[in-house]
């Protein structure tokens, strides 16, 4: 067979949800000026926890995006995924009748899926209502729902894939979309991630792991903070970045806005641990070695890196491990953040949403800071951007994604040039 | 006891947004309020919760317009009364 010349595939619109804001501008603004959206967490009495903060959505306004009986029927992870996909194809200036609909995908991945209307309905069933279980609830549970509706509301008919990739998720469903636009399958995807994590048991049970950030409950904003020495966890958060994705060809054709290319992918395991990633940074290293050969470019080629940098003390130690290991003297060169300093940790939406940070990086020649950054870790000896977002022009970035369960997933994005 | 007002409320619950005006006795359930076979399901079990009834999914198949669950639910409260 002969060998096909794969398509170049670029993003065109961008919508998100998360604890900095409700829509793109808002986010990238606060993101840039260094501001934090963790605050004490208020959807239920957190009290008896060591970590009683989290990044929680503020002033979201569902029937904006979704009618009134959606908002009813569907938990909020769903919530923020439809209003992120209306917003992104919005700002792409998608109209029907654009695309064939059999030529369109979805795929917006999630770490958890449902869980706040999980814990309500399993709440009706230890008080024995049995009948009272509302008929939505496996709709809901099955974690593919979120890219179903999305295909529901557009008319979608093209792939629906739901990565459950825990923290990964959303970086990977990108990845995956971008494969399917360069192989062929589709002329443009609709992807990204979702998670809302803020309810008692993901807490409870995170914290009872020991893997969120305890000393901070009276300076919420200061708990996440990614490669300095006093972190000490991570802060769970909440929310959702989808992105439209395009052949080059075809959003040219139509006169597409573009913010950017994604140029390499790859996705591996560390088949190590259920939580820790490989202590030395190799299966992340290799996985951001692979996604730099996909891209075909050398290390040296990279201007920044938007990290998975999730304020744990294992990965930001890992993660710096795997960045020395395959940019070597030029990991010194190298600008680094961590967009979760101020966003939290919102699971399988944060690789989404990093993602649309990156290409207003490339947009705007802004790296946003990693805040918080007060003690420098002597195993952490990177170019973090402290502090202060800074102007640099940037024409290639990678995005880190790690997951539990050793996923990783790394995205490369690029400038578009000469077009 | 109003049947038709509860069943206007349960519609109510199911469909927000709704303009009530629109649920009269002839108004079908899927043309004209646009319930579909899961709002259905919904409407049955807010029925439930308002009357203490169990509606039986063969009984909702018969249903088209507001005034059949009138009529169904009206038959069923007298049964429960008679037995």
């Amino acid at each position: 067979m002969a060998q096909v010349e794969k398509r170049r595939v670029v993003i065109t619109g961008v919508g998100m949800v998360t604890p900095l804001g409700t829509d793109v501008d808002s986010n990238w603004s606060a993101l840039c000026k260094g501001k934090s959206g963790i605050g004490p967490i208020t959807r239920f009495d957190a009290s008896s926890l060591r970590c009683q903060i989290a990044g929680e959505v503020k002033d979201f306004h569902a029937r904006d995006f979704m009618d009134e009986k959606f908002v009813k029927r569907f938990d909020p992870f769903i919530q923020y995924a439809m209003a992120a996909s209306v917003m992104a194809l919005q700002d792409a200036e998608f109209r029907p009748g654009q695309y064939d609909p059999n030529r369109v995908g979805v795929v917006i991945g999630t770490a958890c899926g449902t869980n706040s209307y999980f814990e309500n309905a399993h709440r009706l069933v230890l008080q024995g209502k049995l009948n009272k279980v509302p008929p939505f609830f496996l709709l809901n549970d099955s974690g593919n729902m979120v890219s179903a509706v999305v295909a529901i509301r557009f008319g979608a008919k093209g792939p629906n894939h739901c990565p459950m990739e825990a923290c990964a998720a959303g970086t990977s469903a990108i990845g995956i979309a971008f494969r399917l636009i360069q192989n062929g399958e589709a002329d443009m995807v609709i992807a990204g991630g979702a998670d809302a994590g803020v309810t008692p048991t993901c807490i409870a049970s995170l914290d009872n792991l020991g893997a969120l950030a305890t000393r901070w409950n009276n300076e919420p904003e200061k708990a996440s903070r990614p490669f300095d020495a006093k972190r000490d966890g991570f802060v769970t958060s909440e929310g959702s970045g989808v992105v439209v994705l395009e052949a080059l060809d075809t959003a040219l054709r139509r006169s597409a806005k573009i913010y950017g290319e994604v140029i390499g992918f790859a996705r591996n395991c560390d088949a190590y641990h259920y939580t820790s990633p490989t202590p030395n940074g190799e299966g992340q290293a290799e996985c951001i070695r692979l996604a730099l050969r996909d891209a075909g470019i050398a290390p040296e080629d990279v201007d920044y890196i938007n990290a998975h940098g999730t304020s744990t003390v294992l990965n930001d130690v890992a993660e710096t491990k795997a960045i020395k290991k395959v940019f070597a003297s030029h990991a010194r060169k190298l600008a680094v953040s961590s967009n979760k300093s101020m966003t939290g940790h919102m699971w399988g939406g944060s690789g989404a949403v990093e993602v649309i940070f990156s290409l207003l990086t490339i947009r705007d020649g802004v790296i946003p800071p990693t805040i918080n950054y007060e003690t420098p870790d002597p195993e952490c000896d990177l170019d973090y951007v402290p502090n202060k977002a800074r102007r640099a022009n940037v024409d290639i970035v990678v995005s880190n994604s790690f997951g539990f369960g050793g996923v990783n997933a790394v995205l490369v994005l690029k400038k578009l040039e000469g077009i | 006891m109003d049947v038709f007002e509860l069943v206007k409320k349960a519609i109510c619950k199911v469909e927000p947004g709704l303009d009530e005006s629109k649920i009269v006795p002839a108004a079908l359930l899927k043309e004209d309020l646009d319930l579909d076979s899961l709002d259905r399901v919904e409407l049955a079990l807010a029925l439930e919760d308002e009357l203490g009834l169990y509606l039986q999914d063969e009984e909702m198949g018969d249903i088209f317009t507001v005034g059949d669950i009138v009529a169904l639910i009206e038959s069923k409260l007298k049964v429960e009364k008679t037995s």
